[in-house]
């Protein structure tokens, strides 16, 4: 904890004063949100930063836009505001059961969407709801806007696909329609836990076929994934008991989770097909 | 005084708000981490980075600036090198040239102005060891005992035997055996350990500390510091829970920070973050334990023979009485007249195991129940019906040959738990591995049915005779009152409050005349240790005899000073006598104090002659008294993940008088939530590198308030009336039954006994899919 007192912290109030910081070697900073990750980090001897910057006051990345076909979501958006969100129940309730599982309530409270992701944990817990969405990240720089797939976001372990002058803004979601969403979290207890295991789904079945399979699962792998494999197995087959004991067993021939800590590969490999069955028998 | 006239009526067995509530709530109570401290010095300790190894070098580099800082190591120990506690093996600080037996094992003590300054200089503090290779658990050591027992490490060893063993196998129509585990549990209270040492002017030192036994450094540190008795000064201060982390530690910590306090005379304090807590302070023993039992067709146990291994780290500091507890536990609760029980405490090099709620009981019982109810499997009989047959009842012997008196209720327990959470019916709903018809969950009951001794083992009260006193004084608030002085400790459990309800009954006053201050060895007589479910049954007593003792000295005075000789009465807060007009206490206590300076009443405790007890044999009477407990718990297992939460739990107590419902009931849950984390979640492993790998909050899971089930809490009462008000113990046993009785509503659900706690979904699932522990 004494290191942080030598920390330089800027508090930018306004997107593009925190673009100029962070557009320049010398005034670019550690970029931290709601700081529930980067100070436990710190405090637990993780070498501090010399500079930070605050995206804690940009009325820019804190709002939530309900549109057509899509949801745009702030990444300064805390997980208690998404919580709260009535639209984003409706439209993406998978990413909403998530955010109520981050933490305690008073680390939903200040940790943000753009945060979690931006902390590129296998274990994050937002990161497979979004994933199936098929939606993007909106990047920032003075160079103007990117867009980037949320498919190709975490490119490898605590990894992100952001250039050092780049901020998350905001998350553009494509709204669910007529898909199920289903989120499931196997924790290390029933509240403030680290997932051992998890998934998210937004399957669409019409008369009794799969239209459309995506299916994600954190905590299993370096970064989150999508279970390419079991989503192309199930595409316009009929749901059958048969054809989820299927996929079950294919998830778990697919996933190449590690023992840590948390769990064991074996348990984790195991649960991970079980968590397609249970996401495939909640259609 | 009309107010405290009104109030004034029994109250022992009302369940009276806590008196240290106001403070405690209010945030006004000064833990030792809020208290300001002027001109005193941080103290870090340095320690070994290796598990086992000679140590060559403790040297600071003669680069660094070591202005204004302070270094001590075993050269600057006034005296012996040794923390004498059950033994005299371990050293306060590991010297140069001798082997270091842990890792973390403290080698220096660095002192500064600053935390950070300390911190800092402690990095530059060369440690060198040659390093040897060492047997890191118990598991090692288990493999060890059994392939070449000549060469198992055994720092205490102790057998107890009834009856005739050979006999008993040989009268037994079958035999079943059984190997049940569990790891270490960590304490987690939520302060930290922490003390400051102030050297004195005279060489003594006055230590303050969030310590449960003030008087155990008085007694511990005499040879190292050089210092008797009389100079070691212990004060409490406001402690945030202990659970038995703060029984012998304190005495190692105040060790540590007297070294650069004496060397440097200034006032050290030393306290720990989080994760230093974790690593470097004493857990729960590991334990290995192995069943073998012979019985009758019709279920009769005929045969225990028990072998019970706890893992006791580098030291064998307080784990000899450890064992004893364990060994003491692990065949009482039946019938069964050829045991053997031979208990062993294991080196290896980890930081010494140590004191923890239950003291190796929860490990003895663990496994003795989650044994009965596999031979109850094994036999095909119900698990409750089983031990309605085979438990052990008033009049009968117990494994040290003790014979029950009437003051248990053990049956009573059995049957109102059973009663209670209907038992009965539960047991054939229960899922046995396959969902039956409308059931989601896999589910499952089970039962554990246990005694727990209170008190000091066997004659230990009898040689300790705790001493205690209740004092007429001048209270802070300036009025006359009564001070409670004896050593026992508030650590969360509620002693203040129980101790002020016992005086004010005993003393017929109300309670806002009754003050319990902070246990200091300058002021309070030695009334043990608050520790073994000993305070209340105990000290408790002391103290109401204490009490009592004063009042009639006040009656005396009064009779003598305000009613012409004749005989007072000190009743509802006032004296009374015949034929005169009451004087309220406030004006008799405020001549007492004036004329002749205050009185005081005290106690010793004693047990009854005819307690008998061998401690080389262990023969006879093994505790003054026994509570006991049925404890069931219900337990629902996602057949889709094997999560598992246990939904309700059912416990009927007998702690013999109850106090204070409230406080008692606040025991219960307390301890039953710790047990539900040992059961079920709190895991935690050695690294290679000689570290526990689950040393901060975000890897060692406990228990939210989320995981808790529905608590059902009865007490039915058999008082100890040897000892009035007559309670035992309670602050243990809640720990003891929770995690075999959940085993057991596992292996009702799963169709499968796991044999190792904690029992996770990961478990659960090998155990189902691995075969591995598969035996039903």
């Amino acid at each position: 904890m004494k290191n942080i007192e030598k920390i330089a912290f800027q508090f930018p109030t306004t997107l593009a004063a925190a673009l100029r910081l962070q557009a320049n070697e010398k005034t670019r900073g550690k970029l931290l949100a709601g700081g529930t990750d980067l100070m436990v980090q710190w405090a637990s001897g993780v070498p501090t930063p010399e500079r930070v910057t605050s995206l804690w006051n940009l009325p820019e990345i804190s709002a939530i836009r309900v549109l057509a076909d899509h949801v745009e979501i702030g990444a300064g958006v805390t997980h208690a505001f998404l919580v709260d969100c009535q639209p984003l129940r409706t439209h993406v309730p998978a990413l909403v059961a998530a955010a109520g599982t981050v933490g305690a309530k008073q680390i939903q409270a200040r940790g943000t969407l753009g945060g979690n992701v931006a902390n590129a944990s296998p274990a994050g817990d937002t990161a497979p709801a979004l994933l199936v969405t098929d939606g993007t990240v909106v990047l920032a720089s003075q160079a103007g806007e990117r867009e980037v797939s949320l498919s190709q976001f975490w490119t490898g372990y605590r990894q992100i696909a952001a250039r050092p002058d780049e901020i998350i803004v905001a998350f553009r979601l494509p709204k669910r329609g007529k898909a199920r969403e289903r989120f499931r979290k196997i924790g290390t207890r029933r509240a403030q836990a680290i997932s051992k295991v998890m998934a998210a789904s937004r399957i669409r079945v019409e008369k009794g076929v799969i239209v459309s399979a995506a299916i994600a699962l954190g905590s299993v792998a370096p970064t989150p994934v999508r279970l390419t494999q079991v989503e192309q197995f199930l595409a316009g087959k009929k749901l059958t008991p048969a054809l989820i004991a299927e996929a079950e067993k294919l998830a778990q021939t697919t996933v190449q989770p590690i023992a840590d800590i948390r769990s064991t590969a074996e348990y984790r490999r195991w649960a991970s097909g079980r968590l397609v069955r249970d996401a495939l028998e909640h259609l | 005084m009309t107010k405290a006239r009104k109030n004034a009526r029994q109250l022992i067995g009302t369940g009276m708000h806590r008196v240290d509530a106001a403070g405690k709530v209010s945030g006004e109570t000064r833990y030792l981490n809020d208290m300001p401290l002027k001109g005193i010095l941080h103290g870090v300790v340095v320690r070994s980075p290796v598990p086992r190894g000679i140590l060559k070098a403790v040297e600071p580099d003669p680069a660094y600036n070591w202005t204004g800082i302070t270094v001590a190591t075993a050269k600057d120990i006034p005296g012996e090198n040794v923390v004498h506690m059950h033994d005299r093996t371990m050293p306060l600080l590991a010297e140069v040239g001798a082997e270091v037996r842990y890792r973390g094992e403290p080698v220096a003590v660095v002192a500064a102005k600053t935390l950070a300054q300390a911190s800092a200089a402690a990095a530059h503090i060369r440690v060198e060891v040659d390093p040897l290779p060492p047997l890191l658990t118990l598991a090692e050591a288990v493999a060890v005992f059994k392939s070449t027992p000549d060469k198992f490490d055994s720092m205490k060893s102790q057998d107890i035997v009834k009856g005739d063993i050979a006999k008993g196998f040989a009268e037994a129509d079958d035999i079943l055996e059984g190997e049940y585990e569990a790891g270490h549990q960590e304490q987690l209270y939520l302060e930290n350990q922490g003390v400051v040492v102030y050297p004195q002017k005279d060489g003594s030192i006055f230590a303050d500390g969030s310590l449960q036994c003030p008087y155990f450094p008085v007694h511990e540190l005499n040879d190292p510091l050089q210092l008797p008795p009389e100079k070691i000064r212990v004060r409490q201060t406001p402690i945030g829970g202990a659970f038995g982390g703060k029984e012998e530690y304190p005495t190692m910590l105040i060790g540590y920070a007297a070294l650069p306090a004496l060397k440097s005379g200034k006032p050290v304090k030393i306290t720990y973050e989080r994760n230093e807590d974790i690593l470097f302070t004493p857990k729960r023993h590991p334990v290995w334990v192995r069943y073998k039992t012979g019985f009758k067709k019709d279920g009769t146990l005929t045969a225990i023979e028990c072998d019970y291994i706890l893992d006791g780290g580098a030291y064998l500091t307080i784990s000899d009485v450890v064992m004893f507890r364990g060994i003491l536990h692990c065949a009482l609760a039946y019938r069964c007249d050829n045991v053997v029980i031979r208990g062993k405490v294991a080196r290896t090099h980890s930081m010494p195991c140590g004191a923890f709620r239950g003291f190796g009981a929860p490990q003895a019982i663990w496994g003795i129940e989650s044994h009965i109810d596999a031979v109850a499997a094994h036999l095909g009989r119900a698990p409750h019906e089983y031990r309605q047959q085979i438990h052990i009842r008033p009049g009968d012997s117990t494994p040290t040959g003790q014979i029950l008196s009437a003051e248990n209720g053990s049956t009573t327990c059995l049957k109102q738990a059973l009663q209670r959470a209907d038992f009965a019916r539960k047991w054939r709903q229960s899922s046995q591995g396959k969902l039956r018809k409308g059931q989601q969950k896999l589910y499952g009951v089970g039962l554990a049915f246990l005694g727990h001794g209170s008190a000091f083992t066997g004659d230990g009260e009898a040689k300790f005779k705790a001493k205690g006193r209740v004092e007429l004084a001048t209270l802070a608030n300036g009025k006359p009152g009564v001070n409670i002085r004896v050593s026992s400790t508030e650590m969360g459990q509620g002693v203040h409050t129980i101790f002020t309800q016992i005086a004010a009954d005993a003393l017929s006053l109300a309670p806002e005349h009754i003050r319990f201050p902070l246990a200091d060895t300058a002021f309070v007589p030695n009334s043990g240790p608050t520790v073994a479910s000993r305070t209340t049954m105990v000290v408790g007593n002391v103290v109401y005899r204490a009490a009592q003792d004063l009042k009639q000295q006040i009656e005396a005075f009064a009779a003598q000073h305000f009613f012409r000789g004749a005989a007072a009465t000190l009743k509802d807060s006032q004296l009374v006598a015949k034929g005169a007009r009451p004087v309220p206490f406030a004006k008799v206590a405020q001549a007492m104090l004036k004329e002749i300076g205050g009185a005081s009443g005290s106690f010793q405790f004693n047990l009854p002659d005819s307690i008998r007890w061998d401690q080389t044999t262990f023969k006879g009477d093994s505790y003054p008294g026994y509570s006991w407990m049925a404890n069931i718990a219900e337990v629902e297992i996602d057949p889709l993940t094997y999560e598992l939460a246990v939904t309700r739990v059912t416990a009927v107590i007998d702690i013999g008088r109850v106090i204070n419902p409230v406080t008692a009931g606040g025991q219960v849950e307390g301890g039953l939530t710790q047990a539900l984390g040992y059961a079920v979640m709190e895991k935690m492993g050695t690294g290679k590198n000689g570290l526990y790998d689950a040393a901060r909050l975000q890897t060692y899971i406990i228990p939210t308030a989320l995981d808790t089930p529905e608590f059902d809490i009865h007490f039915v009462e058999y008082p100890y009336t040897f000892a009035p008000p007559g309670a035992k113990g309670v602050g243990e046993l809640p720990m003891d039954g929770l995690a075999p009785a959940i085993a057991n509503a596992v292996a009702a659900a799963t169709g499968r006994r796991l044999r190792q706690i904690p029992i996770t979904p990961e478990a659960i699932y090998e155990a189902v899919h691995g075969g591995r522990e598969g035996t039903p």
